[in-house]
């Protein structure tokens, strides 16, 4: 098969050989590898990549892919990071129209009755900046004669990959891992992958987040090998009975297909600390289920105590010698709807939560481990017990995180249509995607389906979140069923919803909204109310700000079905810069960088400054969701 | 310890109006309209002569709502709004103003209990009102400063309401009793009340500059100083200024900054290098709001109508503080 760049405007191509999503479990060829978090299939790919720019498509080196074509003109970039950041392409913040906005006339391929595809509109854009990344490695020895696979934990917008001048695969979706089998192309010694990453496609229209836009290879990226006999997937549902006291333990396990011949077993258990809870050793298949394990006296997961039980999978050959070794924390508990409120192992769950989107004001969204560590200090510090994936899936370190602190998440997926149905501060969805329209839905559902297939075991995860104001329609609605077809043991939540309301029974178990005055909500809770009420998005804190709060909090004694909120948000988005008077590093924001059109100092609502230091209001979160910390 | 026997001096001058005593010298200007020189152990606290104080900086949110388009009147009032009627009384009595030549009546030993001097403003919106200042000065050297605010139906709410002291240097920092933090009427919850310290005169770096720095609910607030801009004074020895509540707690913001200097920038490096102190007490403040930036009103009750009147009061401690 060919890269063909006609996928870039087709939104019926978003994945091109890619491996299904599957658990974001990681593995250890030893247990003592395990302990020391250093598996040894894995080689990290992150670090210098070479690297070339090009304005548009057109202008891009058509063949660097090719072993033998000449890379005289390629200069470095570090990876992961942002090609914008990196001192090529032009930083651009704007909230809700398209970036494209007063430069080229778009819409969506489908919309307004097309029936042409609208071909070249990205394929061909004079937008659509192009970055093209060599890599050579050569595979450490503990990778060699393994099936190796490469994952991309997040690329932004869509991406071609070549192996030794072969064509691998394509991806779109920047916010989740892509993943390619890289196998049948690899050679021994020195191997050369390439990787062409576009500003633009298709996934353009579903990625119109409130954020800069960016491009590139922003997570990082690492191969990693397999053993003869591999758990790919693994489901676990650790739920507890209503008696509250009883766990009932369900493991799901997907091995390679040739897994049943080789005679190979699985060794499972789960303790809790020292108490072994669970040991039992199955044959090895492509498909194995342990099902319904009773644990008395269960230790609930929450947010208080967000204790976790330890799952480890053994994968044994025939001759009982450990193939890998799968570890994955398990935490109890049991959400539920009743009486149109959420529970939490029985009790009323009260959201003390704030939107989050990945931040650094010097690496953009190419977060480090250290400013997640940094953000569940400033949690743990301030009371805040929930956080939504505003409005993508984060890096897969978060929700482990999340899980060892006792983080309730609204895990979102990634999608947000904003500009294509709110114009000017009007409701006007005439060329909204996804829409109803067919030729979207499997974007959309893909997006769905790689949220809920990474990071089905974590034990954080509450919600899941269909997306962000990208209004309603039969699309979302196939969304919504595919997390409840897949999932009885969570609640989804969907905002968007409110603009069309003839989807209300088929989108959302809460009622979601952003911004409604407390009147607003109190008239809502007034009228029979169907579903509880959430704010998905709620005090502003834009400049100096989050005054009132107790208007919001008061409705948590008041409304048993007002279950709290999620504050916009987190952090504001600034970038550090050298002044040019100066010389001084200055925190800029949108429109700084002559980027037009522009939402300005939109791009700052956080409860931190862009540095991570605390705004003033802190204190009054503090307070308040210090007073309904329960 | 007071010093029972001390007496106010008073001079009568032609231009203003001097008070003096141990360890303090002020001077009240006719013509500047208000305290022209708070002296205190030689030290010059005053850059400018206090004026009412009507703008805050504009806030993401206040320019979300339009609050500033509809109080944009309040704006120029902050900057012009003159000083009309001057009033003085000595131990409780009205005195014909001793300008000159009714000054001519006194001598070189005049003294006093206290002595009141009132300065009337009229504000540059339309329709008119005024705000009256009083200072009364006793032989302590305490100032007790009242501010009222005549309500005027027909005007704009409030952004802000309060006196403002321009000092001449930068203060190396300031001491308070009151909240923790920052905090405005509508988000005072989270304040703990205790003694703080806040070193140098730190602007809230809001990505666009804006109103920062509230105090609510304040015992007491002390200003330290170092330096002078007295070119026969090259001391460095830290000095200090101490403004008290007077029957209640007061609102107060510390910073380098004007409303209107602040107003102008778009980032904290477009802002002037750190020069002066700029204390202003708060008689009244509007909340911040945040229900959202794009419309939300601030919460009715944190609302500054101007059709109301407006009563405030603090001192500034004397030598014996």
């Amino acid at each position: 098969m060919q890269a063909d760049l006609k996928w870039l405007d087709d939104p019926q191509t978003f994945r091109v050989n890619q491996l299904p999503a599957h658990s974001d479990h990681r593995y250890y060829r030893t247990v003592a590898e395990m302990q020391a978090h250093q598996s040894s299939f894995v080689q990290s790919l992150d670090g210098t990549w070479q690297f070339a720019f090009a304005q548009t498509p057109q202008e891009r080196p058509v063949g660097f892919e090719q072993p033998d074509a000449d890379h005289q003109n390629f200069g470095e970039i570090q990876v992961p990071g942002h090609i914008e950041l990196a001192g090529y392409g032009q930083l651009h913040y704007t909230n809700t129209l398209y970036p494209w906005e007063g430069k080229l006339y778009r819409r969506p391929a489908y919309a307004l009755g097309d029936t042409t595809g609208m071909p070249g509109m990205f394929s061909e854009g004079s937008d659509n900046t192009v970055g093209a990344y060599l890599k050579t490695f050569t595979l450490n020895p503990e990778l060699r004669d393994h099936r190796v696979v490469i994952q991309f934990d997040g690329v932004e917008e869509a991406m071609y990959l070549w192996l030794n001048g072969h064509f691998v695969g394509y991806a779109e979706d920047s916010f989740s891992q892509s993943e390619f089998d890289l196998t049948p192309y690899l050679q021994a010694g020195e191997n050369l992958l390439a990787v062409e990453v576009f500003k633009r496609s298709t996934a353009a229209f579903l990625e119109d987040q409130d954020f800069f836009r960016f491009s590139g290879i922003f997570r990082s990226v690492r191969l990693v090998a397999q053993p003869a006999v591999h758990l790919n997937d693994l489901t676990i549902r650790a739920n507890v009975l209503d008696d509250l006291t009883t766990g009932d333990f369900n493991l799901g396990l997907s091995l390679n297909d040739d897994a049943a011949q080789s005679g190979a077993q699985l060794k499972v258990t789960l303790c809790a600390g020292e108490q072994v809870v669970l040991d039992q050793t199955v044959p090895a298949q492509a498909e194995t289920a342990i099902q319904h394990v009773p644990v008395p006296n269960v230790h609930l997961w929450d947010h208080h105590d967000p204790y976790l039980y330890r799952l480890q999978i053994e994968v044994l050959d025939a001759s009982g010698r450990l193939l890998e070794v799968v570890p994955y924390d398990v935490g109890f508990r049991r959400v539920e709807l009743k009486d149109k409120v959420m529970l939490l192992n029985g009790h009323r769950l009260i959201l003390n939560g704030v939107n989050r989107h990945e931040w650094d004001a010097k690496r953009g969204r190419s977060v480090t481990l250290a400013d997640m560590q940094y953000d569940l200090q400033v949690f743990k510090q301030h009371h805040i017990n929930a956080v939504r994936t505003c409005h993508y899936p984060d890096q897969i370190a978060w929700y482990y995180l999340c899980d060892r602190n006792g983080i309730y998440m609204m895990a979102e997926n990634n999608l947000e249509t904003h500009g294509t149905w709110q114009k000017m501060g009007a409701v006007e969805p005439s060329y909204n995607v996804p829409g109803s329209l067919p030729q979207w839905q499997g974007a959309v559902l893909d997006r769905a389906r790689s949220n809920y297939q990474t990071f089905k075991n974590h034990p954080a995860i509450l919600f899941w979140s269909l997306g962000n104001e990208s209004y309603a329609g039969d699309d979302i609605a196939a969304m919504d069923q595919y997390y409840h077809d897949h999932d009885e043991g969570r609640l989804t939540h969907y905002e968007g919803v409110c603009r069309n309301r003839v989807y209300a029974d088929q989108i959302s178990d809460m009622e979601s909204m952003m911004y409604d005055p407390p009147k607003a909500i109190r008239d809502y809770l007034d009228h029979d109310p169907q579903k509880p009420f959430v704010n998905c998005e709620y005090m502003h804190d834009m400049g100096n700000s989050l005054g009132g709060m107790n208007s919001y909090t008061d409705l948590i004694d008041q409304y048993p079905m007002y279950q709290g909120g999620f504050i916009w948000d987190y952090i504001d988005q600034a970038l550090w810069v050298n002044d040019e008077v100066t010389g001084q590093p200055v925190l800029r924001y949108g429109g700084d960088f002559d980027d037009r059109h522009s939402d300005y100092e939109f791009s700052g609502d956080g409860l931190l400054f862009a540095d991570r230091t605390p705004k003033p209001a802190l204190q009054e979160v503090s307070y308040y969701y210090g007073k309904y910390d329960r | 310890m007071a010093n029972t026997t001390a007496k106010l001096h008073v001079v009568y001058g032609d231009g203003t109006l001097g008070l003096h005593g141990e360890g303090f010298q002020y001077i009240f200007s006719y013509d500047r309209g208000g305290l022209e020189s708070l002296k205190r152990n030689g030290k010059e606290w005053l850059y400018r002569v206090p004026k009412p104080t009507f703008w805050r900086a504009t806030t993401d949110n206040d320019r979300g709502n339009h609050f500033s388009e509809r109080s944009a009147m309040w704006l120029g009032a902050d900057l012009f709004s003159p000083c009309t009627h001057i009033e003085v009384a000595v131990n409780g009595q009205d005195i014909t103003l001793p300008i000159a030549t009714e000054n001519n009546r006194y001598s070189d030993h005049e003294t006093a209990e206290t002595v009141t001097i009132r300065f009337t403003y009229t504000t540059t919106t339309v329709p008119a009102t005024t705000v009256v200042v009083s200072y009364t000065v006793d032989a302590t050297g305490a100032i007790r400063v009242h501010t009222h605010f005549t309500g005027q139906p027909g005007l704009p709410e409030l952004p802000a309401l309060g006196l403002r002291f321009v000092m001449p240097t930068a203060a190396q920092g300031f001491t308070y009793h009151g909240l923790s933090g920052e905090t405005y009427p509508d988000r005072m919850a989270g304040g703990q009340l205790g003694d703080y310290q806040v070193t140098g005169l730190p602007v809230t770096p809001y990505m666009v500059p804006q109103e920062c720095g509230m105090h609510m609910a304040t015992e007491h607030v002390t200003v330290t100083r170092a330096i002078t801009l007295n070119n026969a004074d090259p001391d460095t020895e830290p000095f200090s200024l101490t403004f008290t509540q007077a029957d209640q707690p007061f609102n107060f913001s510390c910073l380098p900054y004007t409303a209107e200097e602040l107003e102008n920038a778009t980032h904290i490096e477009e802002l002037p290098p750190l020069r002066r102190t700029v204390l202003t007490v708060f008689g009244a403040v509007r909340g911040v709001g945040g229900i959202d930036s794009w419309g939300a009103d601030v919460e009715a009750k944190y609302h500054l109508p101007a059709d109301r009147d407006y009563d405030f009061e603090f001192v500034i401690a004397g030598t014996q503080g």
